[in-house]
């Protein structure tokens, strides 16, 4: 224990004294959060903009109710004004809605039908990207619509009573996977877009920093000392030991330091401490664990450098650290266990005052992250630095 | 295949600081090591000498536990070591070929560390890494960081770190390697010191120089087998024990190296146009009579010559090779 302390400490303390940790893992990742601030803002704050949308749709008609209910939920921030078809009308012109949306009478029954349902889509003032986004979702529901219609015929040919039909043609044209662009943003749908690039960016930077821990070790090797090390009486895993212990209190270091220097600067609230203090250690914990897969590959700081900046990348990107991913099935459940993914999305559920109950998941997919990348980890043979 | 001049040394109570026994150690289709034994008595220093990849590094990585050997053993303090094991390690202090010293760190923080990890606390660890820095001559320079140094410097620290905890034996791996002669010197004499201070000590080189000064006994190794040990004396009467002696001069060569045949101390003598090269026992003694006889022959002596053998001379009668190429 003593000996794992020494070897530790002077670990870190090399580390620090090495500037590459402080500038790669906190100065680059802080400059480069100021940079693509600077470049993304404006496109961000338009995402920002609510989508006003003025709708005139027939009473009782289910799939029109439907679809006006799907619009708020579609991950953008939507006002929907239900109304006359004229004022629909006037309102888009006014510029007071950025969209109008007159629904036809009889929408259900002609979609039912297997008719073309015509809606009619008023542009207004000042329409931007979110009327692309409102007016996309109305055209995949109509798609979608479509095919379910085709399927609700299907069905009355093998007899099924037309009530069970109308249910059958709702629940398929509002069921889960409805509309992709929920889905999309669902690993970050709850922080805003600077505060998902400080986490991407934290979370990104994070498989940076904990690849030092490695680096340390290949040094070690490059110095002589671990030649040294061995010989001295003590396991000798725990110079192994030492390294990874090392990556994790640089990792959590660096993520803190990014998350409230980040948070500050660009005045994004994470939420509670505690959960944030978790779902940083889980992170650190997931992203070491690949470290002990590099060890057993990595026979040079190059090959290490290079396995690490793969993984960072595709985890990176995979998880949202540039911008959301999406997907659906299961490239999209694929995407979720990542541990940068989960990460951010925990960070999204604390910023909107979730707290540890309420982060299980994110917190179960990075540990398992962990437990998976270990034991793949004693599968790989050792041909690294302590082979 | 070893020719053992001697008996193992053997301390009162039967044991050996290290006993290495048919250490075989393969890289590959390579016998690095192939069958080395020998060991080393307390107090006792013992060379390992031979040329570049004879197996002399790979022979220490086995017995410091760095490296796992495909056959044989090795025993220190009569506890069996290897790389998991942690007692026998304590005995052992290894100063490695390579320098394994940290160059973001000072000369006391390397020696703190590893003092550290060896066991040593409090005013212990002070006082020995005090000492140790006076005896490598870096007390002055202990505080910046080592990358700083000069080669020498950085071999003096590399050494020191092996001599921290005092082992009961110290492990040399070509310590003076790329060191100036005075470094050198005074690294030897830092060796012979500790020796008499009562430290075994097991020395590898290249330098048949630095065995003959230092070694008690001397094991010859050449592509990974002991081919001899002993004594240097020892060592060198296994090649006959003779020496030479060069006359040059003029005269009759042909009729004075038939005089000189005669006498007892000569084994042989070859006339060459201008020399003669003798082939005596015991030169130092027998010189005075050859000059003597030589002259009352006829010839005039413009130089003469005492060469002796040495382990180069023994290792080149083993293994029908020069020590250094
Ligand atoms: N890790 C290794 N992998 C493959 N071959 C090795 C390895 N270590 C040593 N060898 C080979 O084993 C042989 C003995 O090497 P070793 O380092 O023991 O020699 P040495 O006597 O210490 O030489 P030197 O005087 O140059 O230090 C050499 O042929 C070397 O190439
Ligand atoms: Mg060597």
């Amino acid at each position: 224990m003593r000996q794992l302390g020494t070897l530790l400490t002077t670990d870190l303390i090399q580390r620090l004294r090495d500037k590459s940790v402080i500038i790669f893992a906190v100065i680059v990742p802080l400059a480069l959060m100021g940079a693509m601030n600077l470049v993304m803002g404006d496109a961000m704050d338009m995402d920002l903009e609510t989508a006003t949308v003025a709708v005139s749709a027939p009473e009782d008609d289910q799939l029109a109710t439907a679809l006006v209910q799907t619009l708020p939920e579609i991950g953008l921030d939507v006002e929907v004004t239900e109304t006359t078809a004229d004022d629909v009308q006037a309102r888009a012109e006014s510029g007071d809605a950025k969209l109008g949306l007159v629904i036809p009478d009889g929408f259900s029954a002609a979609l039912m039908a297997g008719e073309q349902a015509e809606i009619t889509a008023i542009r207004g003032d000042g329409a931007g990207i979110e009327t692309s986004v409102v007016l996309s979702v109305v055209q995949g529901f109509l798609d979608r619509a479509g095919a379910s219609a085709v399927a609700a015929a299907a069905g009355a040919g093998l007899g099924l009573p037309p009530a069970e039909l109308g249910e059958v043609a709702e629940q398929v044209t509002t069921g889960e996977a409805a509309i992709s662009l929920t889905t999309g943003a669902a690993s970050d749908e709850q922080l805003d877009p600077k505060g998902a690039l400080v986490a991407g960016q934290a979370g990104l930077f994070l498989m940076f920093t904990v690849s030092f821990g490695v680096l340390g070790l290949l040094a070690e090797r490059e110095f002589g000392t671990l030649a040294r090390l061995r010989s001295m009486p003590m396991n000798p895993n725990l110079v192994v030991i030492s390294k990874v212990l090392s990556s994790f209190v640089l990792g959590v270091v660096a993520t803190s330091i990014l998350l409230a220097v980040g948070g500050t600067l660009f005045g994004v609230d994470f939420g509670s401490p505690l959960p944030i203090a978790v779902l940083i250690i889980c992170a650190v914990i997931a992203t070491t664990s690949l470290t002990f897969i590099v060890i057993k590959l990595a026979k040079t700081s190059e090959q290490a450098s290079i396995i690490q900046t793969i993984l960072a990348m595709v985890l990176g990107i995979a998880g949202g650290a540039f911008f959301p991913m999406s997907g659906g099935g299961l490239l999209g459940s694929i995407l979720d266990l990542n541990p940068v993914a989960a990460m951010i999305r925990g960070l999204g559920i604390t910023s909107g005052g979730g707290g540890l109950a309420d982060i299980v998941t994110p917190v179960l997919i990075m540990l398992g992250f962990a437990v998976v990348a270990m034991l793949v980890a004693r599968l790989v043979p050792d041909r690294g630095a302590m082979a | 295949m070893t020719q053992t001049a001697t008996e193992p040394t053997r301390t009162a109570d039967g044991q050996h600081v290290l006993v290495v026994e048919g250490l075989v150690r393969r890289f590959g289709d390579l016998t690095a090591v192939d069958g080395v034994s020998f060991t080393i008595a307390p107090g006792e220093t013992y060379g390992l000498l031979g040329p570049n990849g004879a197996g002399k590094t790979t022979t220490i990585s086995m017995i410091c536990g760095l490296l796992e050997p495909d056959d044989g053993s090795v025993t220190v303090l009569g506890q069996q070591m290897g790389p998991r094991k942690v007692a026998p390690k304590r005995h052992l202090g290894l100063v490695p070929q390579d320098l394994a010293i940290y160059p973001d760190l000072s000369a006391r923080e390397n020696l703190n560390f590893f003092g550290k990890l060896q066991g040593l606390t409090g005013t212990e660890l002070k006082t020995r890494v005090g000492e140790v820095l006076e005896l490598t001559g870096l007390s002055d320079r202990a505080k910046g960081p080592t990358k700083e140094f000069s080669g020498g410097m950085k071999r003096r620290l590399n050494i020191g770190i092996g001599l921290l905890h005092k082992p009961t034996l110290l492990i040399l791996d070509e310590p003076t390697v790329g060191v100036d002669p005075q470094s050198r010197n005074a690294i030897l004499e830092s060796v012979e010191n500790l020796s008499g201070e009562g430290m075994a000590v097991l020395y590898t080189t290249h330098y048949m120089e630095e065995a003959e000064r230092l070694c008690d006994r001397i094991g010859i190794i050449d592509s990974g087998t002991l081919q001899a040990e002993g004594t240097r004396d020892e060592l060198i009467r296994l090649i006959g024990g003779v020496d030479n002696i060069a006359l040059t001069g003029s005269g009759d060569t042909v009729a004075v190296a038939e005089a000189l045949r005669a006498l007892p101390s000569v084994a042989q003598a070859d006339a060459e146009r201008g020399s003669l090269r003798l082939t005596v026992h015991d030169a130092p003694t027998a010189v005075a009579q050859i000059v003597t006889a030589a002259t009352s022959s006829g010839m005039q002596l413009s130089d003469v010559q005492i060469s002796r053998p040495n382990l180069e001379s023994v290792f080149l009668h083993l293994t029908g090779k020069a020590l250094r190429d």
